[in-house]
This record gives structure tokens, sequence and C-alpha cells, in this order.
């Protein structure tokens, strides 16, 4: 199976997920945010340009099963997964604590921008207080099931294979 | 985890992308309808898969709420909603008759409660994190239902018709800060357009006159006339008349539906005369299947 085909399979599967079961289990009304996970995965392990890619689709397919008009989160999650695929590089060394609050983060990042978003573009109303608390609880939510999500998105990224090795030349 | 290979060039695709969404937003506020068709296509595949985990997770959900001895508690608490909304809905809705005949005999307009209506059953709110003051309804076309419909219990409005698929719709609430309505003033007659402000109330923004003669709890009807809702649905009643206003007068209103703890609603199957954006009214009168 090819990359595009096994990233294809995760994003079907991710919005199935999301548009059904995860919509069920909702903790003081907020669910997973399981596209956004995929994509900040998909730029961890994929790399920037791949990960924005998938990411943008990923956005599309979020934006037809919520009603938002289509672009407004496929707007938001390339830039979040080129920037969760550059701080990847500079991270020394990643735990799965790291990981977590990493990925708490960038999904917050990513909910926080689309309301954003859809505030400016006078589609959601919500006070400033209410968004936030939305964002860090379904930050929170989304990190407890990255792990498992983790493990998918990142065969479906690399195929399996071991991550590049790239050898720099030092300086002086 | 993955370096960047050396072909990679994040930044241009990054711009490309950025360029492609926000190509596709503008197209989409602007009312392209392709894009709603592929949206509304995408959500009605996922229609069955949405049907049979809600009905799987019902045993679930009802077996949590068994063991906490609460669903007798939330019966009794929907039960108790419902009656007070009719009374309330009675009570402005008998203020609003009463005004009307009085001050506009021989007017002709659309009595809400003898009009047509369909039934729908709440289901909860929209997938994802994105819909606020948004519901999800168990109807859409095959129901005869289309956007722009109001959206009422016995107690006056609660919203109107956002999305309509084919089996589910989506109600924006009267209190999302988008949601815009015509609005009368019973006893003083002043028409103005009126805002949800996300807290349950709304509020009059723009068309009431400076000195115009508004009393605290005055009932507040739909105005009918241009806009997207039929006339004489009950709204609510003013909270604040906002009398010491030196510019406008924001006029605030308590919302007369309870939004909390409702399960069914109605909506009402007539667009007013003329209706600037010419929406079919779909099948009035028919029963829902």
């Amino acid at each position: 199976m090819t990359p595009r085909l096994r990233v294809l399979l995760v994003l079907v599967t991710a919005v199935a997920l999301e548009g059904t079961l995860l919509d069920e289990l909702r903790v003081d009304g907020v669910s997973v945010e399981l596209l956004l996970l995929v994509a900040v995965l998909t730029g961890f392990h994929g790399g920037p340009e791949r990960g924005a890619i998938t990411a943008f689709f990923a956005g599309l397919l979020h934006d037809s099963i919520v009603g938002a008009p289509l672009g407004l989160h496929a707007l938001v999650y390339p830039p979040l997964a080129v920037a969760v695929s550059s701080l990847e590089l500079r991270m020394l060394r990643s735990t799965p604590v790291t990981g977590g609050l990493a990925v708490l983060a960038a999904v917050a990042a990513g909910q926080g921008l689309a309301s954003v978003v859809g505030m400016l573009f006078g589609i959601l109303g919500q006070t400033p207080q209410a968004f936030v608390r939305q964002a860090v609880l379904a930050g929170i939510l989304t990190a407890v099931v990255a792990a498992p999500v983790n493990r998918v998105v990142r065969w479906a990224a690399t195929g399996g294979l071991p991550g590049t090795i790239e050898i720099r030349r030092g300086v002086g | 985890m993955a370096a960047p290979r050396p072909t990679e060039r994040p930044r241009p695709t990054l711009l490309l992308l950025a360029a492609a969404a926000f190509t596709l937003l503008t197209l989409h506020i602007r009312g392209a309808a392709p894009l709603d068709a592929f949206q509304q296509g995408l959500r009605d595949i996922l229609e069955p898969l949405r049907s049979v985990t809600d009905t799987a997770t019902d045993p679930i959900q009802a077996a949590w709420n068994g063991i906490f001895g609460y669903e007798d508690l939330r019966a009794e608490n929907e039960r108790l909603a419902v009656e007070l909304a009719r009374l309330r809905g009675r009570s402005v809705t008998d203020a609003a008759d009463s005004e009307l005949l009085e001050r506009l005999l021989g007017e002709v307009g659309l009595d809400y409660t003898q009009t047509d209506t369909v039934v729908v059953r709440i289901l909860g709110t929209p997938p994802g994190n994105f819909g606020t003051h948004r519901i999800e309804v168990d109807a859409g076309t095959d129901e005869g239902l289309s956007e722009g419909l109001a959206v009422v219990t016995g107690a006056g409005l609660v919203g109107r018709l956002e999305q309509v698929d084919r089996s589910r719709s989506t109600v924006i609430l009267a209190t999302h800060p988008e949601f815009l309505v015509g609005v009368r003033l019973v006893a003083s007659q002043d028409e103005g357009l009126a805002r949800g402000t996300g807290r349950g109330t709304l509020k009059i923004e723009a068309g009431i006159r400076m000195d115009a003669d508004i009393a605290w709890n005055e009932a507040v009807v739909t105005s009918g006339g241009r806009s997207l809702l039929p006339p004489d649905i009950p709204v609510g009643r003013v909270i604040d008349t906002d009398e010491h206003a030196e510019y406008e007068r924001n006029v605030v209103i308590d919302l007369n539906a309870d939004l909390e703890s409702l399960s069914f609603l109605n909506v009402v199957l007539a667009h007013p005369e003329g209706d600037p954006l010419d929406v079919e009214s779909g099948p009035t009168g028919s029963p829902r299947p």
C-alpha cells in the first residue's frame, strides 16, 4: 500500500469516527478533535510538506462534517502541521509526557485559531472565555487518545520505516 | 520521526494551500452552491453510520443514567419544562393577540399557532466543537424542511434552520450573536432588528425610535414583512428599555423559549410572503410520517 493510500485510509477512518462515535462521547459538551490530531501527527511523522497537504484535506473533511464553511479549518490546520514538524526537528529528546503536552498545546492552538477565524468571518458566536475553555478541554481530551492514533499515523506517514537519519556537517 | 527530505519545500506548499483554503472559504461564504452540495453529500454518506452509532450508544447512556437514578429526574424535569414553556407561550401569545386585535384590527398576518409545523426531535450538538449555539434535529429535506424555516416551541421562537441535509438539520439558536430577526414591540408597535447576544437574550440594535414609549416586560413578537421568519411568533419580553440612550436605543429582550431541557421542537413550514431568499416552503400541511 502506498503512503498516499495509507494516509487516505486514515483520513476516511478519522472522519467516520469523529462524525459518529466520538461525537457521542463528549465531556462537558466538548469532543475529541481527531482530524486535527491526525493533521498534527502527520506533520510530526511525515515532515512539513506531507503534513501540510494531509492537514489541508483533514481540514476540508472537518469543515464538511461540522458544518463550517469549506476552507475554514483547511486554512488553520496546515500551518499547525508545519509548525509541529519544525518543532520536532528542534527537539532533542521526546518523552511520552512531552509528546502528550505537545499534542495538547497543538490541538488547543488549532481549536483556538479555528474559533478566531470563525469569529472573524462572523460564523461563530462565542465569548473569548468560552472558546479558551473549549480549546483547552479539546486539547486534553485529544491528548488522552493520542497514543494509539500516533501509532496509526506513524504507520501511514512512514510506512513503518525508521526515521530518516540526517547527517549535518559541523561548522568551524 | 522524519526530517524533511531535501526536495521538500514547505513554504511554497503552505502558501498554495492557504490560498486554496482562503479561496474556498470566500466562495462558500458568498454562497457557491457546489461547495454546499459537496458538504451535504459527505454528511449524507455519514448519516447511516451516525444513526447506527446513536442507536448503539443509547443503551450505554441509558445504563449510565439508570445507575445514578437520573432518568426519572430528567423525565420529570423535561415534563415541567414543557409545561412551563406552554404556559409562558400562552401568556405572551395572549398579550400579543389582544394588543394586535385592538391596534391592528384588519391586518392580515400569519398566526404561528395556526400554521403547519413539523415536529422534530433534538439530537444534540453538531459533530466537532464548532457548533456553539447550534443544535441538530432529526428531520431534513425528506420531511419537507428547507433552510431558513422558523423553529419554535409552545413558548415561541427558538431559532431557524441553517443547514438542511436529507434526514438531519442544524438549527441556529436565537441566542447566536449572528442570528438576526425582525421584531415588533406589541404595545408600542415599534419595529426593529434584534440580534442574539450569546447569553440567552436578544438585543434590538436598530429601528427603535429614541422617543418610543416602551414598557418593561412588554411582549415582543416577530415582525414578518421582509424578514425571513413569519410574523407574530412570540420572541420574549423586554428586560431593558435603554431609555437613557443618547444616540441609539438598544432594547434587551429576554427570550421566552427555554433553550435548555428541550427534547422536541416545531419547524414552521411557511416562509412569509415575498421571501427575499425565495426558499421553497415545502409541502405545507403534510404531517411528518
